[in-house]
C-alpha cells in the first residue's frame, strides 16, 4: 500500500499518516459513528461466540456450566443432523437459483419485448411484488394454498384430472416444495437484474442482427447473454448468500420438518439455542456458520471488486 | 410497424399480463380468504369471491393484536430514522473523500451485511438480557439499526457518487464547512435516492422475523411474530391468519409502488442502476 503513489481523491489532497492525520481528516467525524456501530455489532458477537463455544452452557441447567475446550465442535461435526442441514441448505440454494435463472430469463425476455407498451412498468412492478413480500407471509400463504385437505392447489390439480400431491406434508416432497416456494418469492430478483441488463442493449445491435438474418438463439447467445453477464454475476452471488441465511419461510411453513426433510442451517442453529437452550453448543454452530459465511462473502467481495470500477 | 408485428406485440403483452397475474394470484387468494368466514374457508369447491364483505377476521385480529402492530410500526420508523442518521454522513464521506484503505473499509462494511443473522443470536440474546433490553422496543431498534446499516451506507454511497463534485468544491471555496455541504447541498440534491434508502430500510425492518423471535417475548413482540402464532399444533385459524397476512402486506405494496423506479438499485445495494 505504501509504495504506490497516493490515489488522487475527488475532493481531498493526498493524506499523511498517523493518529493526528486521522483526527484531522475531514472524513473521520462522518464515518466514525457508523463504523463503530457496525464494529460493535459484528465483533462483539463474534468474540463472545468463540468464548462461549468452548463451554458447556445450557440456560436450562445453569449449575453445570464449565470449560470443555473443543468438545462442542467435535460433537457438531459428528452430528448427522448438522450434515443434513448443511447439505440441504446448499441443495435449496442450487435448486432455487437454477429455477430462478431459467424462469427469470424467460420472463425478462417477455417484459423486454413489451417494454414500450402502455402501462408495462406498472405490470412489471406488480410482477415483482412477491420479492418485497414479508418472507413469513410467503411461508404461511403457501402452507395455506398447499394444505393437502383444504388448500386450493390440490383442488385445482384434481379438477383438471391430475392426482393430488403431498407438498409440505411429506418428507419426500417437502424439500422440492420449499425450493419452489423460495424461487417464487425471489425469482423476480434475478428477473429484474436480467431485464436491467437487456435494457442496456443498444437498439442498433438488434437491428443489425435482424439485417444479418440472425436466428433467435444467435441473439440470445451473442447479444443478450454478454449484456446480462455482469449484473447476473452480482445477482447470483447475492442469491447464494441469501439462501445460506434462509430461515423465515422454513420457520413459517415447516419448521424443518416433516422429520428432517427441510432442515437448513439457520433452523438447526435456532433450535439448538432457543428450543434446547444449549447456548454453548449453539455458539459453536454459530462460529461454523460464520466461517462458511466469511468464505462465501470473501468470494463475493472479490467478484464485486472486479465488477465495480468505482471501488479500486 | 407492420400489422403482423403489432399483433405479435399485443399477444406478448397479453402473455405478460397473464404471467404477472399468475405470479401474484397467491397473494390475491390469501387476501380474499381474509374476508371469508370459517365455514367458507373449508368449503369445497372453494368459494372464489366471498359472498359478502365480512370484516370479522380483521376485527378480531386487530382487537387482539393492535399493540403488536403498533410495535412493528414504531420499530420500523425508529430504525429508519436511526439508520439515516448514521448512514448518510458515512455514505457522504465514502463518496466524497479519498483516504488510504478506503476500498477495504467499504468491503468490510459490505461483508457485515452478508453475515447470517442467526450467528449473532446467542450473544445478542444474552447481552440484551444482561442490559435489561430484552423484550423492549429500544433493544429491537438497536439491533435492527445494526443489521440495516451496511445496506443503507452502500446504497446511499452509490447515490452520493453520482453528484457533480464541482458544486461541492464551489461551496467549499465559498467557505462552507463539510457538515453544511452535507446538509445544505448533498442531502437536498439526493432527496430521491435517500427516500429509496429509507423505504428499503423500512421494508426490511417491517419484514423482520428472526430478531424479534429471539429478542422479545410478549411486550415488544412484532406483528410478524403474531402471524406465526395463528398456526397451532392441532388447530390453525386460517381465516384470521389470512386477514393478518393482508394487514402485514398492505404497507409493503404501497411502499413498493413508491420506489418502483429505483427497485433495481435498492435490491442490489446500488451495484446496478
Amino acid at each position: 500500500m505504501t509504495s504506490t503513489p497516493p490515489r488522487p481523491s475527488r475532493a481531498g489532497a493526498p493524506e499523511p499518516r498517523g493518529l493526528r492525520a486521522f483526527l484531522a481528516h475531514p472524513a473521520t467525524p462522518f464515518l466514525t459513528p457508523a463504523v463503530l456501530y457496525l464494529a460493535l455489532l459484528t465483533l462483539f458477537p463474534f468474540v463472545y461466540n468463540v468464548i462461549l463455544s468452548t463451554t458447556r452452557n445450557n440456560l436450562a441447567r445453569p449449575t453445570q456450566t464449565g470449560f470443555v475446550g473443543f468438545d462442542n465442535y467435535v460433537t457438531l461435526f459428528g452430528d448427522r443432523l448438522f450434515q443434513i442441514a448443511i447439505g440441504q441448505t446448499f441443495l435449496v440454494a442450487a435448486g432455487s437459483i437454477v429455477l430462478e435463472l431459467v424462469l427469470g430469463f424467460l420472463v425478462a425476455r417477455l417484459f423486454f419485448a413489451v417494454r414500450d407498451m402502455p402501462g408495462s412498468s406498472v405490470v412489471r412492478t406488480i410482477y415483482i411484488l412477491p420479492m418485497m413480500l414479508t418472507p413469513v407471509v410467503s411461508g404461511l400463504l403457501w402452507s395455506y394454498i398447499l394444505n393437502p385437505t383444504l388448500g386450493i392447489a390440490n383442488y385445482l390439480l384434481e379438477s383438471v384430472g391430475l392426482p393430488a400431491w403431498t407438498w409440505f406434508s411429506s418428507g419426500s416432497s417437502a424439500l422440492i416444495t420449499l425450493i419452489a416456494v423460495n424461487s417464487w418469492q425471489w425469482g423476480p430478483f434475478l428477473m429484474l437484474l436480467m431485464l436491467a441488463g437487456l435494457m442496456g442493449v443498444p437498439r442498433e445491435q438488434y437491428e443489425a442482427a435482424e439485417l444479418d438474418g440472425a436466428r433467435w438463439w444467435h441473439v440470445v447467445l451473442w447479444i443478450e447473454l454478454p449484456a446480462i453477464r455482469d449484473v447476473l454475476t452480482i445477482g447470483l452471488i447475492l442469491r447464494l448468500i441469501e439462501n445460506f441465511r434462509l430461515f423465515d419461510i422454513v420457520y413459517a411453513a415447516t419448521k424443518g420438518g416433516p422429520g428432517t426433510s427441510t432442515e437448513v442451517v439457520s433452523m438447526y442453529a435456532f433450535r439448538q439455542i432457543f428450543q434446547f437452550f444449549n447456548v454453548g453448543y449453539g455458539a459453536a454452530v454459530s462460529v461454523v456458520i460464520l466461517f462458511i459465511g466469511v468464505l462465501l462473502t470473501s468470494f463475493a467481495v472479490r467478484l464485486l471488486r472486479k465488477e465495480e470500477p468505482g471501488v479500486r | 410497424m407492420s400489422v403482423r408485428r403489432r399483433w405479435k406485440r399485443w399477444t406478448l403483452f397479453v402473455l405478460a399480463l397473464a404471467v404477472t397475474f399468475a405470479n401474484v394470484a397467491p397473494m390475491i387468494w390469501i387476501a380474499l380468504s381474509g374476508f371469508k368466514t370459517r365455514l367458507e374457508i373449508f368449503t369445497l369447491p372453494p368459494v372464489w369471491i366471498p359472498s359478502r364483505l365480512f370484516l370479522g377476521n380483521f376485527q378480531r385480529v386487530l382487537d387482539a393484536n393492535l399493540p403488536f402492530l403498533l410495535n412493528s410500526a414504531i420499530v420500523t420508523v425508529a430504525t429508519t430514522a436511526g439508520v439515516l442518521v448514521l448512514a448518510v454522513p458515512a455514505a457522504f464521506a465514502l463518496a466524497v473523500f479519498g483516504f488510504r484503505r478506503k476500498g477495504d473499509l467499504e468491503m468490510w462494511i459490505l461483508s457485515t451485511r452478508m453475515m447470517p443473522p442467526i450467528a449473532a443470536a446467542v450473544p445478542l440474546f444474552l447481552a440484551s438480557r444482561a442490559l435489561g433490553l430484552f423484550d423492549t422496543l429500544p433493544g429491537l431498534v438497536l439491533v435492527y439499526i445494526g443489521f440495516n446499516l451496511s445496506f443503507a451506507v452502500w446504497l446511499a454511497t452509490s447515490f452520493f457518487r453520482s453528484m457533480p463534485m464541482e458544486i461541492l468544491e464551489a461551496a467549499r471555496v465559498d467557505g462552507a464547512s463539510w457538515l453544511q455541504i452535507l446538509l445544505r447541498i448533498a442531502v437536498p440534491l439526493n432527496r430521491g435516492g435517500l427516500a429509496t434508502v429509507s423505504v428499503f430500510t423500512a421494508i426490511f425492518s417491517w419484514n423482520e422475523l428472526l430478531v424479534p423471535l429471539f429478542l422479545t417475548s410478549n411486550q415488544a413482540k412484532t406483528f410478524t411474530i403474531v402471524l406465526t402464532e395463528f398456526q397451532g399444533q392441532t388447530n390453525t385459524v386460517w381465516e384470521q391468519m389470512a386477514a393478518g397476512a393482508a394487514i402485514q402486506v398492505i404497507p409493503i405494496v404501497i411502499l413498493t409502488f413508491i420506489v418502483q423506479r429505483s427497485i433495481v438499485a435498492g435490491v442490489t445495494m446500488g451495484a446496478v442502476k
